[in-house]
C-alpha cells in the first residue's frame, strides 16, 4: 500500500527546485516512478511531499550542443530508444535500453531515474560510463557538471545532494574509427535485472586502440569502469590475445557479490567473457581488420 | 450438426478480452469489511501467546480471530494435518504449532484494508522457536525433530513395488545405467492471486466467492472446520485466473468462510473481502515437489530394459496436502512407460519445514518422467542403440504388464505416439530400427565458436482421473426447456473453468449429445447450490468425466423428453471402471482407468561460454483419443510445453532455512514471451479411447511430462555432458560443462 503523501505539480524547473531547497530531505522528485512508488510500496522511502518533475520542459529534449550531445534527464528509455541522434552517435546506449526492462516500463522510465536510483545494476549506467558522459547536476544555487564516474559512489548512493536534480546528461560526438558494444546477461531475456552487464567503446587508429573504455554493471556496489583493463588496451594492437588479456584484467577489476541471481563467481567469470566478447564486436566497427 | 472436433470460439473469450469477466478480487458488496492474515513468517514454532488486544482497540476493527475461533481446526485433502489457525486454545494437540512461514496464526476483519493491515501489525505473538528441519534425508532419520509429533516418524508415506527379481536380472543385464537426479521446486505463478468474498446468502448459508478446483470439496473441508451440515455451506467459483494444481488445497477458502460466519455470529452481517498480494500467494499456497530419486536400470545388448531399481524421496513441506497422491503417480510414473520385468521401488513422503508441497500439472508425473527418460536415454547412449529404436523396443503394448503388474486399460499407443513425433523430428525407419542421421540435418550443425546445438527425445504416459482406489465419479444435471421442440438445454455442472476452456467443451459435449444446436445449450457452473458434485479440474479428468456425465445426463433427458415430461431432466452420475491401492507389500494394484501417451523432440542451443540456452523448437506429439476442440487441444499442448519449458531452464524458487528468497516475480522468474521456445509444434494424435467420451482422453498435463528430460537429452547431445539436475540456469550449465572438463 501507497503511504500517504503530498503531490506537488510544478510548472517549471525553478518551482521545483524551490519546492526542493525547501524541504528537503523530506521532499523527493519523482519521474517515471518505476522505482520510487515500488520503494514507496516497500516502505524504503517514505517522503512527506513528492514533487513532479516528469513534465518539466526543461528536463526534455535531444540535442547536439557545441560538439556534444545534450540529453534532458527527464528523457524516458523509450524516447532514447528511438531517437536518430543516440542511434547515430551512441549506438552503445541505444543497445542498453533495447535491453532494458519492458516496453511498458520503457515508456515511462527515465534516465534521469536510473541514474539517481543508484543501483549496480542500472543498465544506462555502463554505457554512459563509457561514453565518458558528464551529468548536470541543478539546485537553486546553480548547476554543476561532474563526470559521471565520480557521480556514482555506493549502492543507493550517489553524488546529488537532495536539493538538486538531474537535469542533462552530455556526452562527446564520437570520432572516427570508434566502434561500441554492449550485453546485458539476464536470467531471462526481457524484464529481468542484469546479472552481468558490459559496455565497450573503443577508438582506434589503423588498428591501434588509442582510447578505452569498459564499464561493468552489477558486478560491483556501483557501476564501475575496468580502468586497468582500458589502460592496458591503449596504444595497443586490437586483436585475439590482446582482448583476453584485457578481459582478463576486467575481472580482476569486479568486486560481485553472490544473490539469489548468480554466484559471485558466475559474475566474475561473465565479466570476462562478454567483456572479450564486446571488445570484438566493437573492434570490428572501427572499420580495422586483423 | 457435429460440434466434438470442431475448434468453436471459447465461450468467455469475448468478455475475458474485453476485461469484463469478473474474477474473485473484482467483486464488491455493498458494506463490505476486509480482511488480513497474519502468517507465521517463521518456519517452526510453539505459538506460546497471542495478544490482540492492542489491535482490537484500533478503531476501524470489526474483529480478531485465533485457532480458538475455529470449532474444528484441522483441514487436509488427504489427511486432516493442518490447523485452519495455529495458535493455543485449539480443539487438536499440537495444533498451537507453526511449521512453516506460511502457517496462518490470525485473521483480522475491519472497515478497510489499511486498518486491517495495521491491526495485523498491532497482533503480538510470542513463539518460542523449534529446530527447523529443510533436508529430507535429515528429516527421515530424526526421531527427536517431529514435525507432527502425534505421527511419530517424520516419514508420513511409503510405498514399494516388487516385481520380478531385480537382483537376478541385474547380473543378467549387460549395461547397468545408475543416476542419481533431483527436481526443484516449483511455484504455480498463476496470474490471479487467491482472493475471494464470503457473506451470508439469501438462504443463510455461508457463501465464499473464490477460486479453487473442486467446489464441493472446498466445501466440504469447509463444513468439516466450522463444523457444520455441508448444506449451510456455499461455494461459488466465478473466473478463475490459473490454477494448474495451486488451488487444489485450501488457501483462503475457509478462513473466509470461518471469519464470514463468526462475524454473523456476533450480530455483523457484513461481506468479507480479502486479496492476497502476490508475496502472501508465494507464501501462501503449496509448491511443486522437489524429489531425490536413485535409479539403477539394466539391460540386455539387445536393448531390452530388463530390470529397475529406484528409489524416491519427496519433500512434502510442512504439511501433507497430497503428497500421498502425487508420491503414488511418482512411484508408477518412475520407470516409464514401459514394460519391465524386474522392478523394485521404494518411495517415501517426508515432512520438513519448507513450504507445503502438492499438486502441480503432471502431479508426480514430471519428476518420476525424468528419472525414467534420463534412463532410458543413458542407457541407449551406453548401447549404442538409438534412443527412439530403444524405446520401441520397450514400450508398454497392450496387454503388458505395468510395474504394478496388471495391465493398461486398452486403448495403449504409446508406441505409435512415439513413431509418430520421432518421424516428424527426422527420426527414419531403416532395416536397421530407428535412426536419426544428424548429417542430414545442417540446423543442428551450427557450431560458432561459443555455441552448440544438439536433439532430444522422451516420452511419457500420464493417467486420467483419480487413482489407486481414491472415489472416483462426475455428475451433471441437464434439464429441456420447450414445448414442441427444444427451445433451451441447461447444462448444470460445477466442474471449474480455470482457462483451459473446459465450459466450452462441456457445452460443445452436450450440444453433440443432444442433437440441438450448441446456441441453445446454456451452462450454469460451479455452485454448490445448483450443482451435483463433479470431482476436480485437476489428474487431466474434467474432459473425460463429464463428458461421460454429460451424455449419460442427456440419454436420460432426452427419454423423458420423448416421453412428453417438461421440463425434461437428466441427473446422470458418472462412475469409471474402478481402481485398487498399492498393495503394502508387491504394489500390485490397478492404478488408473485411463491414460494419455505423449512424446516430445526438443532442439536446442546452448552457448558453452556463458551457460545460456535456447530453445529451438519443440515437437510434441499427444494421444488426446478425440480433440473435442482442436484449438484448446493445442492451448493445452502450447501452454504446458512453455510451462515446463520455465520449470527446465529458468524457474528457480529458493529456499533457505524455511526461509523464501523470492518471494515475489520480480526474482522468481517464469518464462517471458521472448524466452518461451522459437517455435511448438503440436501434433494432435487422435487414437480413441474405448471408454472415453466420444473416444477423447484426457491431455491438460501430458505435454508437460517429457520436456525436461527431452531438454536435458538435447543439451547432451550438444555438450556430450548429463545434468541430473535443474533448473538448467546458466550457471548451472556453465559449471557443468566446466567440470566436465575438469
Ligand atoms: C518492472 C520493472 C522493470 C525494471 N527493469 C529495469 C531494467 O531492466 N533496467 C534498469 O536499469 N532498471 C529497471 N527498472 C528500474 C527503473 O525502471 C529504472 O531505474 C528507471 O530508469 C527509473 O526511472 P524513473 O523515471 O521511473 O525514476 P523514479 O522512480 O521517478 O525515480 C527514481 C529515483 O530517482 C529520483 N529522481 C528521478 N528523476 C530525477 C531527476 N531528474 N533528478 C534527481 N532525482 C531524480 C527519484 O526521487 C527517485 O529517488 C525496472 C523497474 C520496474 C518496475
Amino acid at each position: 500500500m501507497l503511504p500517504e503523501f503530498d503531490l506537488v505539480m510544478p510548472r517549471s524547473l525553478n518551482e521545483a527546485l524551490q519546492v526542493l531547497a525547501a524541504g528537503s530531505p523530506e521532499v523527493l522528485p519523482i519521474a517515471g516512478g518505476t522505482n520510487l512508488t515500488v520503494d514507496m510500496r516497500s516502505g524504503r522511502y517514505e517522503p512527506k511531499v513528492v514533487v513532479d518533475i516528469e513534465k518539466l520542459p526543461e528536463l526534455k529534449g535531444i540535442r547536439r550542443e557545441n560538439g556534444q550531445i545534450c540529453v534532458g534527464g527527464g528523457v524516458t528509455i523509450a524516447e532514447l530508444l528511438k531517437d536518430g541522434l543516440v542511434a547515430e552517435t551512441a549506438p552503445v546506449l541505444k543497445s542498453a535500453c533495447a535491453l532494458f526492462a519492458n516496453p511498458l516500463i520503457r515508456n515511462r522510465a527515465t534516465v534521469g531515474g536510473n541514474l539517481v536510483d543508484g543501483s549496480p545494476a542500472a543498465d544506462t549506467a555502463p554505457s554512459l560510463l563509457a561514453l565518458d558522459a558528464e551529468i548536470e547536476l541543478t539546485s537553486q544555487d546553480g548547476k554543476r557538471r561532474l563526470p559521471l564516474d565520480e557521480f556514482f559512489i555506493h549502492v543507493r548512493k550517489t553524488a546529488r545532494q537532495p536539493n538538486e536534480l538531474v537535469t542533462a546528461l552530455r556526452w562527446a560526438l564520437p570520432k572516427p574509427g570508434t566502434g561500441s558494444a554492449f550485453y546485458k546477461l539476464g536470467l531471462r531475456k526481457a524484464d529481468a535485472i542484469s546479472v552481468v552487464s558490459v559496455a565497450v567503446v573503443l577508438e582506434a587508429e589503423k588498428g591501434v586502440c588509442r582510447k578505452a573504455r569498459i564499464a561493468l554493471g552489477s558486478v560491483a556496489p556501483r557501476p564501475v569502469r575496468a580502468k586497468n583493463a582500458e589502460e592496458f588496451l591503449t596504444g595497443k594492437l586490437l586483436k585475439k590475445e590482446v582482448f583476453e588479456e584485457a578481459a582478463a584484467l576486467t575481472a580482476q577489476a569486479v568486486s560481485p557479490i553472490s544473490d539469489v541471481r548468480a554466484s559471485a563467481e558466475y559474475r566474475r567469470r561473465m565479466s570476462a567473457v562478454l567483456t572479450r566478447r564486446m571488445l570484438e564486436q566493437a573492434a570490428e566497427q572501427t572499420g580495422w581488420k586483423e | 450438426m457435429s460440434y466434438v472436433g470442431k475448434s468453436i470460439t471459447r465461450i468467455d473469450a469475448e468478455a475475458k478480452v474485453k476485461g469484463e469477466a469478473l474474477y474473485p478480487g473484482d467483486f464488491n458488496l455493498p458494506n463490505q469489511a476486509y480482511m488480513k492474515i497474519l502468517f507465521a513468517n517463521r518456519p517452526h514454532a510453539i505459538v506460546k501467546r497471542i495478544d490482540t488486544a492492542r489491535a482490537k482497540a484500533l478503531p476501524g476493527v470489526l474483529a480478531i480471530f485465533t485457532a480458538k475461533d475455529v470449532p474444528v481446526n484441522e483441514y487436509g485433502l488427504i489427511m486432516p494435518d493442518q490447523p485452519v489457525l495455529c495458535g493455543p486454545g485449539s480443539s487438536k494437540p499440537y495444533a498451537d504449532r507453526v511449521r512453516f512461514i506460511g502457517d496462518q496464526v490470525a485473521l483480522v476483519i475491519a472497515e478497510n484494508e489499511e486498518i486491517a493491515a495495521q491491526a495485523r501489525d498491532l497482533i503480538e505473538v510470542e513463539y518460542e522457536d523449534l529446530p527447523v528441519l529443510t533436508d529430507v534425508h535429515q528429516a527421515m532419520e530424526s526421531t527427536e525433530n517431529l514435525l507432527h509429533p502425534d505421527r511419530g516418524s517424520n516419514v508420513f508415506c511409503h510405498y514399494r513395488i516388487r516385481k520380478g527379481d531385480t537382483e537376478a536380472a541385474f547380473s543378467q543385464a549387460d549395461v547397468i545405467v545408475e543416476g542419481e537426479y533431483h527436481t526443484p521446486v516449483q511455484e504455480h505463478a498463476y496470474l490471479q492471486p487467491e482472493a475471494g468474498i464470503g457473506y451470508i446468502d439469501e438462504e443463510g448459508r455461508v457463501t465464499i466467492v473464490v477460486a479453487g478446483q473442486w467446489t464441493h470439496e472446498d466445501r466440504k473441508q469447509i463444513a468439516h472446520a466450522l463444523n457444520l451440515p455441508e448444506e449451510q455451506v456455499r461455494v461459488i467459483y466465478p473466473a478463475i485466473g490459473g490454477a494448474f494444481g495451486g488451488r487444489e488445497d485450501m488457501s483462503i477458502q475457509i478462513v473466509l468462510a470461518l471469519a464470514t460466519w463468526r462475524l454473523s455470529q456476533q450480530g455483523i452481517n457484513r461481506p468479507v473481502k480479502i486479496i492476497w498480494s502476490r508475496e502472501e500467494s508465494i507464501i501462501g499456497h503449496h509448491k511443486r515437489h522437489p524429489y531425490h530419486i536413485y535409479a539403477r536400470w539394466g539391460a540386455t545388448k539387445e536393448g531390452k530394459v530388463i530390470a529397475a531399481e529406484v528409489k524416491l524421496i519427496a519433500d512434502g513441506g510442512a504439511y501433507a496436502y497430497t503428497s500421498t497422491k502425487v508420491l503414488g503417480n511418482a512411484t508408477l510414473m518412475c520407470t516409464g512407460p514401459y514394460e519391465i520385468p524386474n522392478v523394485k521401488v521404494d518411495s517415501y513422503a517426508v515432512y520438513t519445514n519448507s513450504i507445503p508441497n502438492g499438486a502441480f500439472r503432471g502431479f508426480g508425473g514430471p519428476q518420476g518422467a525424468f528419472a525414467a527418460e534420463m534412463q532410458m536415454n543413458k542407457l541407449a547412449e551406453r548401447l549404442g542403440m538409438d534412443p527412439v529404436e530403444l524405446r520401441l523396443r520397450n514400450v508398454l503394448r497392450e496387454g503388458s504388464l505395468l510395474s504394478v503388474g496388471t495391465p493398461l486399460p486398452k486403448g495403449v499407443s504409446i508406441a505409435q505416439v512415439v513413431e509418430n513425433c520421432a518421424k516428424r523430428a527426422g527420426w527414419k525407419q531403416t532395416s536397421n530400427g530407428w535412426e536419426f542421421d544428424r548429417e542430414k540435418h545442417p540446423s543442428l550443425k551450427l557450431q560458432k565458436s561459443n555455441l552448440r546445438r544438439g536433439i532430444g527425445f522422451a516420452c511419457s504416459f500420464k493417467n486420467v482421473g483419480f487413482s489407486f482406489g481414491a472415489p472416483e465419479q462426475c455428475q451433471a444435471t441437464i434439464e429441456l426447456r420447450g414445448k414442441g421442440e427444444i427451445e433451451e438445454a441447461v447444462l448444470y455442472h460445477a466442474g471449474a473453468e480455470v482457462g483451459q476452456g473446459v465450459h466450452t467443451v462441456l457445452i460443445q459435449m452436450a450440444a453433440e449429445a443432444l442433437g440441438v444446436p450448441i446456441e441453445k445449450v446454456r451452462l450454469i457452473a460451479s455452485d454448490t447450490a445448483t450443482s451435483g458434485d463433479s470431482g476436480s479440474v485437476s489428474a487431466s479428468r474434467m474432459t473425460f468425466m463429464a463428458g461421460n456425465a454429460i451424455r449419460g445426463a442427456a440419454k436420460l433427458a432426452l427419454e423423458r423428453w420423448r416421453n412428453e415430461e417438461r421440463p425434461a431432466v437428466g441427473h446422470y452420475q458418472y462412475r469409471p471402471p474402478r481402481t485398487t491401492p498399492y498393495d503394502p507389500e508387491t504394489g500390485k494394484s490397478e492404478p488408473n482407468f485411463a491414460y494419455g501417451y505423449v512424446a516430445e523432440a526438443v532442439e536446442l542451443e546452448v552457448d558453452i561460454e556463458t551457460g545460456q540456452i535456447r530453445l529451438l523448437n519443440v515437437i510434441c506429439a499427444d494421444d488426446v483419443g478425440q480433440a473435442v476442440n482442436p484449438q484448446l487441444v493445442q492451448g493445452q499442448i502450447e501452454g504446458a510445453v512453455v510451462q515446463a519449458a520455465g520449470y527446465a531452464i529458468l524457474e528457480n524458487f529458493v529456499q533457505q532455512n524455511g526461509e523464501v528468497l523470492t518471494r515475489g516475480l520480480s526474482t522468481y522468474l517464469i518464462p517471458t514471451v521472448l524466452d518461451i521456445p522459437d517455435r511448438v509444434e503440436s501434433l494432435i494424435l487422435e487414437y480413441p479411447d474405448p471408454i472415453g467420451p466420444f473416444g477423447a482422453r484426457g491431455m491438460g498435463e501430458m505435454p508437460y511430462l517429457p520436456l525436461v528430460p527431452a531438454v536435458a537429452s538435447a543439451l547432451h547431445d550438444a555438450t556430450g555432458v548429463w545434468f541430473n539436475e535443474f533448473p538448467l540456469t546458466p550457471e548451472r550449465v556453465l559449471f557443468g560443462l566446466t567440470k566436465s572438463e575438469e
